[in-house]
């Protein structure tokens, strides 16, 4: 990796966290998502297809990683800019697709935990912000109220996200020069826990939709369809579309509640 | 003469908050300061004084949560209080009243509705063209930058409006006359499908249990009878013809149970998959029972 491919990928890490300047919906919600991700460190490493082989599992894996109540438990844009990014740096060392996303998922480990921690961090420094907030307010100046949300908020949150994601992949870097390899019971150790990790999202996806028992029986319904129909997840989606909207018009509302 | 506000500072307002609702997010106030940027061009095209601004600001910067997306229903529902009070109708305590009581049924709209059935859903609609356009996996990405945000924004200031215009009461008697519960009831329904195919098609768990037996097998490339080995109990094979994928789906409901049921963090339960893996990997590696060997 050339430095300045560092730096924009620390840059993206930073744009893809909770609450950076882009927004969220911008932010978080799209260039965190790792299908994202990795397209775009697949642009600045010049291998947009190489980064999507190893993009599409790692969304897999993360696909439910939303953040219920602000609870970060695992640093999305961190763990998949950084685990392509290491893909992408060391994939002369692997000769299969299979270890290429073993060394994917190691990248989104070490990311992911640096990530968790560093946004500790941040939450916990916001706190003194309330403080300026409190001041401006209390002199009534409308005109000065977006700073400490806008200034102070980011200058924390570039420091605790930019910094530690340029040591992280300067680190990866120097690795992929030294020239690590990996052993194979590694990477089929990594790649099952992947594909289980992807158990955890739909786990806790689950626990924001099951409200009553008959709704295993829907939740069933659509793994069946998978198993024993073979349907793909387009055909799901519409039948799916098509059972909502049934059901909506055949609902009775005290029933349903 | 009755205040209206600018459609401009409407916009505005919600600009702040759609693109930094996040930016100072922390324990003690939460999206507070960010509550509070968003009413400030409000406030100061409502009020004239700096005390009346002061007093205003205060209320809007404490306690605020709530799913951001889908929650501007909060912001534009303060605003529209907001200028009634301006106008001399309402208090300044009710205004509070709101807001609290909104945090707890927009958070848990938009956190159902929007975070964990739209955006999966949408992903994997990208990620099934990714996969099926190998030479073409770029579109599936591009596709979701595009709809994803404009999708949202779009959806996010339409419902601010409605907060504004309707206002808590509208708001309330929409939530009331059970229209709301309906569509997220019939949205879960879609919801609970598209996360059992997704289990179905994406998570693998393997005990790798695969005892063989050692025989003369026949070799295409020498054609002739070599030492080999056969399987004789295969513990994947037998449990997925009982029923298939029978081990990714106790994997996922044991996941649901610990974190609802069981209240382990999702760190932990990560770390317990991860010793799993490791496990299960390892057995695939004792001589005569796994399956690597």
């Amino acid at each position: 990796m050339t430095m300045a491919q560092v730096i924009l990928i620390a840059l993206f890490i930073y744009l893809a966290a909770i609450g950076s300047i882009v927004g969220n919906t911008i932010g978080w919600y799209c260039l965190g998502r790792p299908l994202v991700a990795s397209f775009v460190v697949g642009i600045i490493m010049g291998d947009v297809q190489t980064a999507m082989i190893v993009g599409i599992p790692l969304q897999i894996a993360y696909l439910a990683n939303v953040t219920p109540g602000g609870a970060v438990a695992w640093d999305l844009s961190y763990a998949t800019y950084i685990g392509t990014a290491m893909a992408l740096a060391m994939k002369g060392t692997v000769s299969s697709d299979a270890a290429l996303i073993g060394l994917a998922f190691t990248g989104a480990g070490i990311g992911g935990v640096v990530g968790g921690t560093m946004w500790n961090v941040h939450y916990a420094l916001d706190v003194v912000l309330n403080r300026w907030a409190e001041r401006i307010a209390a002199n009534g100046d409308a005109k000065k109220m977006w700073m400490p949300n806008i200034i102070g908020g980011q200058l924390i949150g570039f420091a605790c996200r930019f910094i530690p994601a340029v040591i992280v992949l300067m680190a990866i870097s120097a690795g992929a020069s030294a020239g690590i390899s990996i052993p194979d019971w590694f990477i089929k150790g990594i790649s099952s826990f992947g594909s289980m990790m992807a158990a955890l999202g739909m786990g806790i996806i689950l626990s924001f939709l099951i409200k009553k028992n008959y709704d295993w029986a829907v939740f069933l319904v659509g793994f069946v369809l998978v198993t024993y129909f073979g349907l793909g997840m387009m055909s799901v989606a519409v039948i799916g579309v098509l059972a909502a909207t049934i059901f909506y018009q055949i609902i009775d509302r005290k029933e349903a509640y | 003469m009755a205040k209206t506000l600018d459609k401009k500072t409407l916009k505005k307002s919600f600009n702040n908050w759609f693109f930094w609702n996040g930016c100072s997010q922390q324990a003690e106030s939460m999206l507070g300061m960010a509550f509070g940027q968003s009413m400030a061009p409000v406030i100061d095209e409502l009020y004239d004084t700096r005390e009346q601004k002061a007093a205003a600001l205060k209320r809007h910067i404490t306690l605020f949560n709530t799913e951001s997306q889908v929650g501007s229903v909060c912001n534009g529902i303060a605003i529209g209080m907001e200028e009634q009070l301006a106008n001399g109708v309402g208090t300044a305590e009710s205004i509070q009243e709101a807001k609290v009581a909104l945090i707890g049924p927009t958070s848990a709209i938009g956190d159902s509705l929007w975070v964990a059935t739209i955006i999966p859903l949408l992903l994997t609609i990208c990620l099934s063209i990714s996969s099926s356009l190998t030479s073409a996996a770029w579109v599936g990405p591009l596709l979701y930058i595009v709809v994803y945000p404009l999708g949202t924004y779009f959806l996010s200031w339409t419902i601010f409006q409605l907060g504004y215009k309707a206002g808590l009461e509208g708001v309330q008697r929409f939530m009331a006359s059970g229209q709301l519960d309906k569509i997220i009831r019939a949205v879960t329904i879609l919801g609970l499908l598209v996360v059992g195919a997704l289990t179905a098609s994406f998570v693998t768990c393997s005990l790798n249990i695969d005892i063989k037996t050692a025989t003369k097998v026949f070799d295409e490339a020498t054609q002739a009878y070599i030492d080999g080995s056969i399987s004789v109990f295969n513990l994947d094979n037998l449990l997925n013809t009982v029923f298939p994928k029978i081990v990714p789906l106790a994997l996922t409901v044991f996941v649901y149970w610990l974190y609802t049921k069981k209240n382990w963090k999702p760190l932990v339960i990560m770390l317990l998959i991860l010793v799993l893996a490791a496990v299960l990997t390892a057995i695939g590696y004792i001589p005569t029972i796994g399956a690597f060997v």
